[in-house]
């Protein structure tokens, strides 16, 4: 792998459309940076999960509102990052994030977290189509540390800290 | 005689293939979907309610598919405990020698049941 720090920024509009181009285009960056295709396809997930949420639960009232997606790889990890304004009605999901992370922090492994979602899962009704997995998959599948912050009230970042 | 539909959704195709003893849905490609369930749930659903009344057993095929996001999972998840707490005989098949698939397919044996009515296999 390129011995350098190397970093790759994507602005994303809030269309659910563009998440085919965002998982290449995130994928070619990792690949050229020497990832071999195991660990290019475990980050690229990692990556498409968060922006996935960033579309899904921000707030994008204000033109040209969009998501920011960083990807910064260096010898001793991966560091992905995504931006996204939020609202009002943010908030919901603001504190249904901070239980989601502060739970997956409490399994030793976070095998079990997946496993236990997954049986969550099974017990809800065919209609509830929310799977809440993508947090816990990124921490299981992507080995990733999650954490977030909120600035100024207005916007929304949530890391993905993996170890290479 | 065997007949093949299939189904395309964005980046995603499931094809259903009847050959009159088995019923195979496999997947190609990659799911990006909002809503998957809207899209995979009716199919697995439909699949399975035939080879209930045929007497098949229904193998699903992910070996062939590239990307999913976690949602995609959700309707694979809710087929499983439909079949495991009624009737029905799965097979979930995934691509044992592809890292991702191993780890994300591997964990639903907890849907197995012990007499390999729905069971989970990572194939080369």
């Amino acid at each position: 792998m390129d011995s350098r720090s190397r970093e790759f920024e994507l602005r994303v509009a809030s269309d659910w459309g563009k998440m085919g181009s965002v998982n290449e285009a995130i994928l070619a960056f990792l690949e050229s940076c020497g990832l071999a295709g195991e660990l290019a396809d475990r980050y690229t997930m990692v990556a498409c999960e968060l922006t996935e949420n960033g579309i899904k639960y921000g707030n994008f009232e204000k033109t040209g509102a969009s998501v920011s997606v960083k990807v910064k790889v260096d010898r001793r990890g991966i560091f992905v990052e995504v931006t996204n304004p939020i609202g009002a009605g943010t908030h919901d999901y603001l504190r249904e994030l901070d239980r989601t992370i502060q739970w997956v922090r409490g399994f030793q492994d976070p095998f079990e977290a997946y496993i236990e979602r997954m049986q969550a899962i099974s017990r809800e009704s065919i209609e509830v189509d929310r799977s809440g997995l993508g947090l816990v998959r990124i921490t299981y599948e992507g080995r990733a540390a999650l954490d977030f912050y909120v600035e100024d009230d207005s916007t929304l970042s949530v890391s993905a800290v993996s170890e290479l | 005689m065997e007949s093949i539909q299939s189904f395309v959704n964005d980046r995603l195709k499931i094809e259903y293939a009847d050959d009159g003893q088995a019923c195979t849905v496999r997947f190609f490609g990659k799911s990006f979907l909002k809503d998957p369930g809207e899209f995979v749930f009716p199919i697995l659903s439909k699949v399975l309610q035939d080879a209930i009344e045929g007497k098949k057993r229904v193998f699903i095929d992910f070996r062939e598919l590239a990307y999913m996001n976690s949602s995609t999972i959700t309707p694979v998840i809710k087929i499983l405990e439909r079949a495991r707490m009624g009737a029905g005989e799965i097979t979930v098949q995934y691509k044992h020698s592809l890292k991702w698939q191993d780890i994300s397919f591997s964990a639903l044996i907890i849907f197995q049941t012990p007499d390999r009515r729905i069971e989970i296999v990572g194939m080369e």
